[in-house]
């Protein structure tokens, strides 16, 4: 389009200029503190087991403002974001504010030491990332821990991961960790996990939501089915039904599989799928 | 909100904006807008769109993201100088305005020109350029002059657009229906994470995570916005926006939500607020000061109709019996308790006492009307919708029938449902005056398909006298309004869940100029 510049009739509020009113020259110091926790992180090349960093920025300043903290990573270091921005009050006592980065690697990765750089406003802080060797998966070692799952739904509270994480822990339900569906009052819902390779298998151990708060008896998984992918279909090893407890061991004739699917028939509140931990064993 | 020691900084930050915005830009050398490098991706992924038309003025709007899902939207962080015209014709051959805008990373590289000096009651087009790209060319139209005499206002009214739910055909209809404005009266992202959806790449992160950061909320825009059906109808004609829930997140009320504690809640708030604001085509009087945000606004179109366009969110009282469908009582009737706040409610009613026009409309997020949900005796109401704020609902209707307002018409969504209604000065009396009608449009796409008559609307109709139509497909309203009368023509999709689904009227609905309430039905 050709711009007549001699009949321009500068007529508009231009309401994006005042919006950089402050930015055009940049801060030699920022009144942003960034914080990131933990100040160094342990990465293991397994699917479902990201290791998760802690952003934190807080205004030091006396305004309000919005900034950007962008995150650059090195080496094969893959991050569920690279930007958090942010609306960041100037109040006193000081408000931080916060929200988290995923980090994870491909399951080839050499062991070895990387970093994400994370800048505001032209300040930077770099976290090592350590890239740990992976987990024996051999006989007596839990096949399920940190492989990729599936879930039928999953609560937007919860992590699809939450139950392969190897924290089985009922009081960090929730805010840390376990899995729950995300249809209310709606059963069947499925979880599965899957195998790295082949494996004969022969023993589950589901741990279900059973705190001090939330025991196990009213919030707890009820009713479900153990089934094992066998030649592309899901076939039933065995069955728990009436379930009243937080730990539940179930152990079958030893198949060999490369999947293993909780099939969730009901819960004791009738209304969520809640599964803490699941573990697999072979023989 | 809490003492802060730095208020009046923020303040005087926010005056500072607006004087800003006095002095404008001359323009400058073509160099001098793109600063050398040299950008062939289509920045304008997000289309065009306009709104809050007054008789001389309309807000033209994009958002430079050549990459939209990415990161800044794919741009980087220097500032940018964006072109802009505005003509009488199609062709741009007679161009009334032109003008640089400047915007950058902070704005989401958003454009929002408050063009001025327009003349009423036309039609104008408008379109962007930068780096020597053009936009998609949009249409608008002006507001008639005050004392105008308006022979025919068409608009059209639409909410809640669920994008992994369903196709946007019923916008596809609104775009080739002419419509001199269209309100858009809440939910149209929705913040929180789901696991599957009926459109390809349902299950991507940028629609499956919630939102709770800054750069979140832009990404979910930019996700929705990426809609071609979605654009279309932004490019025919300006919108009206206001929001409702699912912007910030689902039911909250002013600073409650028990997601997190009010501190933190606020800035979430305030995030979402900036990527709301960025994204529409709003003023800079709407532009949100942290967690705060003007919205409820009047829009008028000459002698013929006023819009109180409301925000019944940002004010609220937090829900009454913990939320959910509950029995009315004592908390509900709470004259202390407000759906709108004070300062709101004082507005709209010193407004009505000075109405002038014919039709007097509330373009606000969810049904006055009672909506009793429960057969038989027992009754059950949603405590979200203006059933869980009676004292404020008989504050605002009878606020109404005192101050003897003309034909007083809401339209509203949230429901996910067409629900006609007559406005009952007391809706425990069925006898009671009738003070006004209600036209509750359905979703756009939340719900997936629906049925033309589900048991829930069924109770509805059989439990609440007041109510003259229900439906639970997908669509809009369309409304012709006339000094004489006012028809509601409910466009319903056959189904959502396949592109090129099947737009046609379910009924029309009519109220006549000088009787409250709904007239006729037409099926």
């Amino acid at each position: 389009m050709r711009i007549p510049r001699q009949t321009v009739v500068a007529a508009g509020t231009l309401l994006a200029a005042a919006l950089l009113g402050s930015s055009s020259m940049p801060a030699a110091t920022s009144d942003v503190a960034v914080g990131v926790a933990p100040e160094q992180l342990s990465v293991v090349g397994l699917p479902c087991f990201p290791s998760t960093l802690n952003l934190t920025m807080t205004n030091t300043g006396s305004q309000d403002r919005y900034a950007d903290l962008t995150l650059e990573p090195t080496g094969p270091l893959q991050l569920s974001r690279t930007l958090f921005s942010s609306w960041l009050p100037a109040l006193d006592p000081d408000q931080p504010v916060s929200a988290p980065v995923e980090v994870r690697v491909p399951r080839d990765t050499k062991p070895g030491s990387y970093n994400i750089g994370v800048e505001v406003d032209r300040n930077r802080v770099t976290v090592p990332v350590t890239v740990e060797p992976l987990p024996s998966k051999g006989p007596g070692d839990n096949l399920a821990l940190g492989e990729q799952a599936t879930a039928s739904s999953t609560h937007g509270n919860f992590t699809l991961c939450g139950a392969v994480d190897g924290d089985k822990d009922p009081e960090h339900w929730d805010t840390l960790t376990g899995w729950n569906d995300g249809t209310r009052a709606a059963f069947p819902d499925t979880y599965d996990v899957a195998l790295s390779a082949p494996a004969t298998v022969n023993r589950v151990e589901l741990y279900t939501l059973d705190s001090a708060k939330y025991p196990a008896r009213l919030n707890g998984l009820r009713d479900w089915d153990v089934q094992v992918k066998v030649g592309g279909a899901w076939q039933t090893v065995t069955q728990v039904r009436g379930n009243t407890l937080g730990h539940v061991t179930s152990t079958f004739d030893p198949v060999q599989t490369d999947a293993v699917r909780i099939l969730c028939l009901d819960g004791n509140d009738h209304t969520y799928s809640r599964i803490v931990e699941l573990e697999v064993y072979g023989t | 909100m809490p003492t802060t020691r730095r208020n009046f900084l923020t303040v005087s930050g926010a005056a500072a904006a607006l004087a800003l915005s006095g002095s404008l830009p001359e323009i400058k050398t073509a160099a001098a807008g793109w600063t050398g490098r040299v950008d062939r991706r289509d920045p304008f992924t997000l289309g065009v769109a306009s709104g809050d038309p007054l008789p001389d003025a309309v807000v033209i709007w994009t958002r430079l993201a050549p990459d939209p899902l990415a990161p800044f939207g794919g741009m980087d962080r220097r500032p940018v100088e964006v072109q802009w015209q505005v003509a009488e014709d199609e062709q741009f051959r007679r161009i009334v305005r032109s003008g640089t805008a400047r915007t950058g990373p902070e704005a989401s590289h958003s454009v929002h020109v408050d063009v001025r000096g327009l003349r009423p009651w036309r039609h104008y087009w408008y379109r962007f350029r930068v780096n020597g790209q053009l936009s998609p060319v949009g249409r608008t139209k002006t507001a008639p002059a005050y004392d105008a005499v308006v022979p025919e206002l068409s608009l059209a009214f639409a909410s809640c657009q669920a994008w992994w739910e369903g196709w946007y055909t019923a916008y596809a209809d609104m775009a080739k229906r002419d419509h001199d404005v269209v309100f858009f009266l809440g939910d149209y992202i929705y913040e929180f994470g789901i696991d599957r959806g009926i459109r390809p790449h349902s299950n991507e992160p940028y629609i499956t995570q919630q939102t709770v950061t800054l750069d979140e909320y832009r990404q979910r825009y930019a996700a929705y916005k990426l809609d071609p059906d979605l654009q279309s109808a932004h490019a025919k004609a300006p919108w009206i926006v206001t929001l409702d829930d699912h912007e910030v997140v689902d039911n909250w009320a002013d600073e409650a939500h028990p997601s997190a504690p009010p501190a933190q809640f606020r800035v979430r708030r305030a995030n979402a607020f900036r990527a709301y604001w960025e994204h529409m085509p709003l003023r800079l009087a709407q532009l949100p000061k942290g967690p705060d945000m003007q919205l409820y606004r009047r829009i008028r179109y000459g002698r013929l109709a006023e819009f109180n366009v409301l925000d019944t969110r940002q004010y609220r009282s937090d829900q009454a019996y913990g939320d959910g469908t509950k029995a009315p009582g004592p908390e509900t009737a709470d004259p202390a308790r407000t759906i709108t706040g004070d300062a709101q409610e004082k507005w709209l009613l010193d407004g009505w006492a000075a109405a002038q026009t014919r039709w007097n409309v509330l373009a606000h997020q969810t049904a006055i009307a009672r909506l009793d949900t429960k057969d038989g005796p027992e009754v059950l109401v949603p405590m979200d919708t203006w059933d869980g704020y009676e004292a404020s609902r008989n504050r605002i209707l009878g606020g109404a029938a005192q101050r003897k307002v003309r034909n007083l018409v809401s339209i509203a969504g949230d429901l996910h449902r067409s629900v006609a209604s007559d406005l009952k000065l007391d809706f425990n009396d069925p006898a009671s005056a009738t003070v006004g009608a209600e036209f509750v449009g359905t979703s756009i796409t939340s719900g997936i398909d629906g049925e033309d008559l589900d048991a829930g609307g069924a109770t509805l109709l059989r439990e609440n006298p007041h109510m003259k139509f229900g439906n639970f497909q997908r669509g809009y309203v369309s409304c012709s309004i006339t000094p004489q009368r006012w028809i509601s023509d409910y466009r319903v999709v056959d189904k959502v869940s396949v592109q090129g689904g099947t737009v046609s009227t379910r009924a029309k609905l009519l109220v006549e100029d000088g009787r409250p309430g709904i007239a006729e039905v037409q099926k």
